[in-house]
């Protein structure tokens, strides 16, 4: 009888769940579909006119337009829930874009990026605790600090948390830093790779290992050009993919100063950290290497991807709160601003590294 | 901002929908049950 009673309601949450994504659904298309228009309707004015200008992808119209929404009227509540499904189409569009990668090449570029991105959190983590002592923050805020700027800021955050049983104010500091620095580097990073004349590859790979969020690396390399986005996305995935490792590292380390619980099953706890949508990348990659899908198939997959990273792009822009991070203090963000220009450097010299003698 | 605390828990089932979701419309594509999708 219990179960009768409880069984008929489920749908009913389901469906007033999916009907509370709406409008934010909503918000977000008409954000990021505006951004399209503005960058066409340049496109056509400046060609009819004859006038030479740089064409700036929707992705910047999007975001900017978000920006301006989220820091003038601000989110209605309504909107909410649907505007936090920008991560979800993210996740979404990066499996798909897995129909663009051949396997192989997926295993040279990827093969590339894990190469760096050892040698880059490595050179980071260390870098950012000396940082975390020198600005005196708590050591589980420098841990969450190291993690998030190293490997893929704030879902590494939101995963390292409850390993280290880090306080719920460090997170948010340590978020707030991350996220700030994120909207910094997508409009720096692009500007600093042309005026270096990198090539989308390159650019593409020293986005995927610099930039800390997956939204914003994507966002930074696909402000670039399409090709160097495709590649930011597999290098920001290689990253992704080694966050249970790191963050079991830290597990271990607060555990056996007794500050955090023991870690009980190794291999369980990399399973559950582990971003699974790498695996449905690498799956779709693999059905296009096999010939699974025709060539007008391929670029109806690649323009899904597409669509849902443009829902992604407005969603970037709509969740980023600039009084919210002003009134998270200066000094989080001041570690994490110098250990972001650290890294930043840093990658650039091994992608250049990487350039000259692995041929990317 | 979301709560750190519940967000592990969300970011499993996340990736999972969204591999899901990824997956039917690639098959969609793949059955010719869509239209060609444009840009």
């Amino acid at each position: 009888m219990t179960t009768s009673a409880i069984t008929p309601a489920r749908p009913i949450t389901l469906v007033s769940h999916i009907v509370a994504l709406i409008p934010g659904l909503l918000l977000l298309a008409a954000v990021g579909y505006a951004g399209k228009l503005i960058e066409q309707s340049i496109a056509a004015y400046t060609k009819a006119h004859h006038i030479t200008f740089p064409n700036i992808e929707y992705v910047l119209w999007a975001i900017v337009i978000g920006l301006i929404i989220a820091n003038t009227a601000g989110i209605p509540h309504i909107f909410q829930a649907g505007v936090a499904t920008y991560e979800f189409w993210l996740k979404t569009g990066i499996v798909l874009l897995g129909s663009r990668f051949l396997l192989g090449d997926v295993l040279h570029l990827g093969g590339i990026s894990l190469l760096l991105v050892a040698i880059a959190i490595t050179l980071s983590l260390t870098f950012m605790h000396i940082l975390g002592r020198a600005f005196r923050l708590k050591p589980k805020l420098t841990s969450l600090l190291a993690v998030g700027s190293s490997i893929c800021g704030v879902s590494a955050i939101i995963a390292a948390k409850p390993a280290i049983d880090a306080d719920d104010e460090d997170a948010s500091y340590a978020i707030a830093a991350i996220l700030a620095l994120g909207a910094i580097s997508l409009f720096t990073f692009p500007l600093i790779g042309h005026s270096l004349h990198l090539s989308d590859k390159a650019y593409g790979l020293w986005a995927g290992l610099a930039v800390d969020n997956t939204a914003e690396a994507t966002a930074a390399g696909a402000l670039y050009s399409d090709a160097a986005g495709k590649v930011a996305v597999l290098a920001k995935t290689t990253r992704n993919a080694l966050i249970g490792f790191i963050v079991l590292g830290y597990a271990l380390y607060w555990s056996s100063r007794g500050e955090a619980q023991k870690v009980g099953n190794k291999a369980a706890f990399l399973w559950r950290k582990f971003p699974k949508f790498v695996l449905g990348f690498l799956l779709i990659s693999l059905l296009a290497t096999l010939g699974f899908f025709t060539k007008p198939q391929l670029t109806s997959l690649t323009n899904l991807s597409r669509w849902a990273f443009l829902l992604t792009f407005a969603g970037v822009g709509l969740r980023t709160d600039l009084r919210e991070l002003v009134k998270q203090g200066w000094k989080p963000f001041a570690a994490g601003a110098i250990g972001e220009v650290f890294i930043a450097l840093l990658t650039l010299g091994l992608v250049y590294g990487a350039d000259s003698f692995l041929r990317l | 901002m979301s709560n750190p605390a519940n967000s592990s828990q969300h970011t499993i089932s996340l990736d999972a929908y969204a591999v899901l979701l990824a997956l039917i419309l690639a098959l969609l594509v793949r059955l010719n049950l869509v239209p060609p999708i444009k840009w």
